[in-house]
């Protein structure tokens, strides 16, 4: 517990520089995080499970925002055509999306900084190998990729997780190498290695933490990146699969009623899609601005 | 002389906010005052954090953005430049001070041309141009001894040597003829034999033209070869100011003198630097019985401890489709023997070799050809593991770059104990106390143990690393430029210290280093070397008394000569 | 400079080589052609024979090379649902998707270019936070997203501009261009807008880090001790810096804004191959989404060899490497 608390203040030691002064980043901080406890606690707090086809009364279809539905509960921000309340569906979808996004980005980020490491510590074909990989890869559009991928092997939550992490391993696995080059060059682990320390113990103990920290830094702006590609790829109907709407499905649902009137199955969201993506990016611009060396020396 | 001084400054402090909020502020320069007359060649001197280069800026005008010049005058030729707007200092710059920077590489554009850039500066600072601009700027360089003139100009920058590239620095600050030029160590970032031809002809350029000179430096050989006058500067503060010969040679400063006492000379071997060290403080004697332990073990004394017998190191870039395998020979057919208890050391410029010998040894890069010997055996025939480990680990080594060699995410005492934790060799709940005990030993803290490197210095990471190669006991330690990156005061403390060490425990070295004083002062024997090869193996005081090769003469010519303090 | 040349092509040739690669095997080998063409009621020696004819009996080494040889002679196939060669269908609709992409080009280019540089060089001033701001909010917006949005201010509510098809189209060289009439022109304007938008933010936020990054050199430092006005130090030692940067990123977004008409054209009704491609992958026409991809692959592979060409030609480090 104790070990715990200490984690959590140095953590908070950390942090505090970063933002302090700053409140655009604060409060998208404020913003990611209210929509991660959303995301989190959906199916316990929305008022219907829009999965569940039985709920849903197609007498309710097409409501706008305060509208009673048919069983005399509101639906605050309306209904689209199933009768599915608006408000449920972007909470579920909320969840799906940030889902997607976090599996995919922490598995493409460990697979990328592991064949990052040992494409440094390796060398030889190994390294060649990993690098032809990684430049085949970063030559193409990722989203062009992405409708590759689904376009081989069909479409689902796991394959367009598959897509999203093809999209982000390579950058990391390259900037993990570069920087373990440069670590690599340094007396330590010269030291390391004369004193007979074993190689994987040098990757563990000695490389890896003092190269991922570059890593880190942009991995905000690749959960940014994985959620608007995941919005794209279903919006264009190759992501997620119609029963489980993600954003980007909802909003590809309503786009249909837009030129009727029907604005809210879309535009909302739309909204919390656009918001959460702009949360993310001002932390993460502010953490990579912190990061710079070329724009630190002007923030002291 | 009753006309305004050149250059005149007083009371001139320059700040930096510091901490996190910028609320806390640094004084990087703390009411400083300079007087300069024409022609004259004035020295700053100090070790980093003086202020020095901060004073450069201050006067043209060129201070980065956090930094406040809070106070003070500047007046050059009577006039103030304190407050001037941007567009006056345009005309001031170039026109009337030049400017020369420490890296030439990085002072020139790497995307235009030579001609590009000196052309540039004598348009803006004259009213020449088109191929008048370029008549002068061919003369320019020629005046700053830049062979093949009008070839160069259609070079970049980096086709060129650093050495031209600074001369080439030289003619675009000569260019409109300035009154002054303010170098900023114009010679540092340079190999040793280039410094002193370079350092010739700035002195020769501002004879010539009538201009004087601001020269900022830490080196006080170049200030005693160079200056007329010379400042004293600590942590921003003015220490002792006058003519160069009384300074160095009859400070009136206590911290002057023992600066000028930490220059390693070349003229005499001195037993230790004579510097006021405080006695230790902290207990050392556990730490002494640890490494004391194993000295019991040695066998006979008289053997050598490490031959190497025609040791050859080729590098070699592996061919690929359309490139043909490159080859550069770095170490050839080099033959030396390291008594026990001996210093051997290694001098030569960068390129020379000498590290890759050691790392060789070390086993850090594969051996082309040759062997090493080392207590009698050939690594590369140990086969028995264990045997094989214990050879390894008894050589140790001292690394240079104090900012590098040790892990940031470990503390100092988990740098200093890890590896032998890892081997077994101690106990895992001792590891905190004999990192304790190494670090009283090497004059460092017992209680900063627990702290991350970033909290140390420079010279005291250099301790930890001492404190680390001897956590293993060794026999046999490589040190690969120990102090080169060191503060020169810093530099003479942990060279006392390896002496102390050495005869505490009659430790053997390989000592490689491009400075031909700290040689002198730290070993028994040297080995000069030059592109791969060994020129001479002799004892020091021949190879500095009476050096038999050309190029070892022509390495301790190029030496700055500083006779030391008078002895009084 | 010439083996730097011939270096990137040979590198290049690899590059397309693997890539057929993958697209044969992701198609050919992962998915199975006869269970796609065949019908239920097709019993096991019709699809042994459909087999037989597609050369799918062959050894894998076998069935590629043919593959491959079709493709270096121009056959790409013939399309499931158009039940026309497919080459001809994606010729047919590629200009539509170049004119579209060079516009939003031009004008990404030429607007967030200078505001980047503007913002780098004028620092933390309230001119580039402000720029910041819409720049930020501006990538931050999913591009089908952004399309919607323009579709409901421009063709909806204020009834403007239109928001699908291609309008009329005049000739020239024998191809159909919109660029060249105004009802064409009107066409294109949302689409090119939608294109550009995302291009505006990346190229400025692009400009303004790498504008930052050369200010910190010492070379500015040092022409300003020159005596250098800063006008001057900024239209030649800045410009010619970051000139480098900014063409490698140029070319590669070619293929970037290539790649996300996909979404632009889907949305705008757009007919260029971009809604081909997404219209194929609906209707399972495997034919034209394989010639795509090997198309664009190629296309691709293409640009970034005229880009590290270019590269080498601006950067004298390059240039004059042996």
């Amino acid at each position: 517990m104790k070990t715990l608390k200490n984690i959590f203040n140095s953590l908070l030691y950390k942090i505090r520089p970063i933002f302090s002064g700053h409140y655009i980043a604060i409060a998208g901080l404020i913003g990611f995080s209210f929509f991660l406890l959303v995301a989190i606690f959906a199916p316990w707090i929305a008022p219907q499970n829009p999965y569940d086809l039985m709920v849903l009364d197609i007498m309710d279809g097409l409501l706008p925002p305060l509208s009673k539905l048919g069983n005399g509960t509101t639906a605050w921000l309306g209904t689209d055509a199933l009768g599915r309340d608006i408000l449920s569906a972007v909470m579920y979808g909320l969840r799906l999306s940030l889902f997607v996004a976090f599996v995919a980005v922490s598995i493409g980020t460990t697979i990328g900084v592991i064949l990052g490491l040992l494409a440094a510590v390796k060398g030889g074909w190994v390294e060649t190998i990993i690098m032809r990989a990684v430049d085949l890869k970063v030559s193409f559009p990722g989203i062009l990729l992405a409708l590759m991928m689904l376009a081989i092997f069909g479409t689902g939550v796991d394959k367009i997780i598959y897509a999203l992490i093809i999209g982000v391993w390579a950058s990391k696995a390259r900037l993990t190498r570069s920087q373990a080059l440069s670590e690599m060059q340094k007396e330590y682990i010269d030291a390391a290695r004369i004193s007979g320390i074993p190689n994987w113990r040098i990757m563990m103990r000695f490389l890896l933490p003092n190269s991922i920290a570059p890593v880190l830094v942009v991995v905000p702006m690749a959960l940014s990146g994985a959620i608007g590609a995941e919005a794209t790829l279903s919006f264009l109907g190759v992501g997620v699969p119609i029963t489980e709407p993600s954003l980007g499905l909802l909003i590809a649902n309503g786009n249909d009623y837009i030129l009727s009137g029907k604005w809210w199955i879309s535009i909302i969201p739309g909204v919390v899609l656009v918001s959460l993506v702009l949360c993310i990016n001002v932390v993460a611009d502010r953490i990579r601005e912190y990061n710079n060396p070329y724009l630190k020396a002007k923030d002291q | 002389m009753n006309k305004a001084p050149l250059l005149e400054i007083k009371n001139l402090t320059v700040t930096y906010p510091q901490g996190p909020q910028g609320k806390d502020e640094l004084k990087a320069l703390d009411q400083i005052f300079i007087n300069l007359s024409e022609g004259q060649i004035t020295g700053i001197v100090g070790e980093s954090g003086a202020g020095k280069s901060t004073i450069g800026k201050a006067i043209l005008g060129l201070l980065d953005s956090p930094a406040k010049l809070v106070s003070g005058e500047i007046r050059f030729l009577g006039n103030s430049l304190v407050g001037l707007s941007e567009a006056q200092f345009e005309s001031l710059r170039g026109n009337q001070i030049g400017y020369i920077y420490q890296n030439p590489m990085t002072a020139l554009n790497p995307v235009l041309t030579i001609g590009e850039q000196v052309m540039e500066a004598i348009e803006a600072n004259t009213d020449m141009s088109g191929i008048k601009a370029r008549e002068y700027a061919i003369q320019l360089l020629e005046r700053a001894d830049v062979s093949f003139a009008e070839d160069r100009l259609q070079k970049y920058p980096h086709q060129l040597s650093g050495g031209l590239c600074q001369r080439i620095v030289f003619a675009i600050a000569i260019a409109a003829k300035p009154k002054l030029i303010i170098a900023d160590e114009p010679t540092t970032a340079l190999d040793v034999t280039v410094q002193q031809s370079v350092l010739q002809t700035l002195i020769k350029l501002s004879q010539q033209e009538q201009i004087a000179i601001i020269l900022i430096t830490h080196d006080i050989g170049v200030i005693a070869e160079t200056c007329d006058y010379v400042y004293v500067l600590r942590y921003g503060r003015h220490v002792e100011q006058n003519a160069t010969n009384k300074v160095l040679q009859r400070p009136t400063q206590d911290y002057t003198r023992s600066l000028m006492a930490s220059v390693p000379l070349i003229e005499k071997r001195l037993h230790r630097f004579a510097l006021n060290e405080e006695d230790k403080l902290e207990d050392t004697s556990t730490g002494l019985h640890y490494l004391q332990e194993k000295q019991t073990t040695q066998d006979s004394t008289n053997e050598s401890l490490l031959e190497v017998r025609n040791l050859s190191k080729i590098f070699i870039t592996p061919s690929s489709l359309l490139k043909a395998k490159q080859s550069f020979t770095a170490v050839k057919g080099v033959n030396f023997t390291v008594q026990r208890g001996e210093t051997v050391g290694i001098v030569g410029e960068s390129g020379s070799g000498k590290s890759t010998i050691g790392r060789m040894i070390l086993g850090l890069e594969d051996i082309t050809e040759g062997s090493v010997i080392y207590r009698g055996k050939d690594l590369k025939l140990i086969t028995d593991s264990t045997e094989r480990r214990a050879h390894c680990l008894s050589m140790q080594c001292i690394f240079q770059d104090p900012y590098s060699s040790l892990n940031p995410r470990m503390s100092a005492g988990e740098n200093i104990t890890y590896g032998l934790k890892i081997h077994n060799l101690i106990d895992r709940n001792k590891a905190k106390s004999l990192a304790q005990d190494l670090m009283s030993l090497v004059g460092l803290k017992r209680e900063d143990a627990d702290k991350l490197p970033h909290a140390f210095s420079g010279g005291e990471r250099q301790r930890i690393g001492i404190a680390r190669s001897l956590g293993y006991r060794p026999d046999f330690i490589f040190c690969d430029e120990p102090t080169s990156a060191l503060d020169v005061s810093v530099q003479a403390n942990l060279l006392n210290l390896l002496k102390d060490l050495q005869e505490q425990f009659s430790l053997t070295l390989l000592f490689v280093s491009h400075d031909l004083a700290v040689i002198r002062q730290m070993c028994d024997r040297v080995i000069v070397m030059k592109e791969g090869e060994a020129l001479e193996n002799d004892s020091n005081d021949n190879i500095f008394e009476q050096p038999k090769h050309e190029y070892t003469r022509s390495l301790l010519d190029a030496m700055p000569k500083f006779q030391g303090l008078a002895q009084y | 400079m010439i083996k730097y040349i011939l270096k990137r092509f040979w590198q290049s040739g690899i590059l397309a080589l693997i890539m057929s690669l993958i697209v044969f095997f992701g198609m050919y080998v992962v998915g199975d052609p006869v269970e796609m063409l065949s019908d239920e009621d097709w019993t096991e020696q019709d699809k042994i024979e459909l087999a037989i004819e597609l050369g799918l009996d062959k050894p894998l080494h076998e069935q590629y090379l043919n593959f491959a040889g079709d493709i270096v002679q121009g056959d790409f196939g013939v399309s499931f649902v158009y039940n026309r060669p497919v080459l001809d269908l994606i010729v047919e609709r590629l200009p539509a998707t170049l004119e579209v992409a060079l516009l939003a080009m031009v004008i990404g280019l030429s607007i967030g270019i200078p505001l980047g540089i503007y913002s780098g060089i004028k620092g933390n001033s309230r001119g580039p936070r402000i720029i910041s701001f819409f720049t930020t909010i501006g990538y931050s917006t999913p591009n089908f997203w952004q399309a919607i949005l323009l579709i409901l201010v421009f063709a909806v509510f204020f009834q403007w501009l239109p928001a699908s098809g291609r309008g009329l189209t005049n000739p020239m060289f024998g191809i159909e261009w919109s660029l060249l009439s105004i009802d064409g022109l009107q066409h294109m304007a949302l689409p090119a807008i939608n294109l550009a938008i995302y291009k505006i933010c990346m190229q400025s936020r692009l400009a303004r880090s790498g504008t930052q990054e050369i200010l910190y050199q010492e070379y500015m430092t040092f022409a300003r001790a020159k005596g250098i006005t800063r006008n001057r130090i900024i239209r030649r030692h800045l410009l010619r810096n970051i000139l480098i940067p900014i063409v490698t990123i140029t070319g590669l977004e070619i293929g970037g804004l290539i790649a996300f008409s996909t979404v632009t054209e889907t949305v705008f009704a757009w007919p260029g191959i971009g809604k081909l491609l997404l219209d194929s992958i609906h209707m399972v026409d495997r034919p034209v989404v394989v010639a795509y991809l090997i198309l664009i692959t190629l296309m691709f592979v293409f640009i970034n060899f005229i880009v590290d060409v270019l590269y080498a030609f601006l950067d004298p480090r390059i240039r004059h490497q042996k």
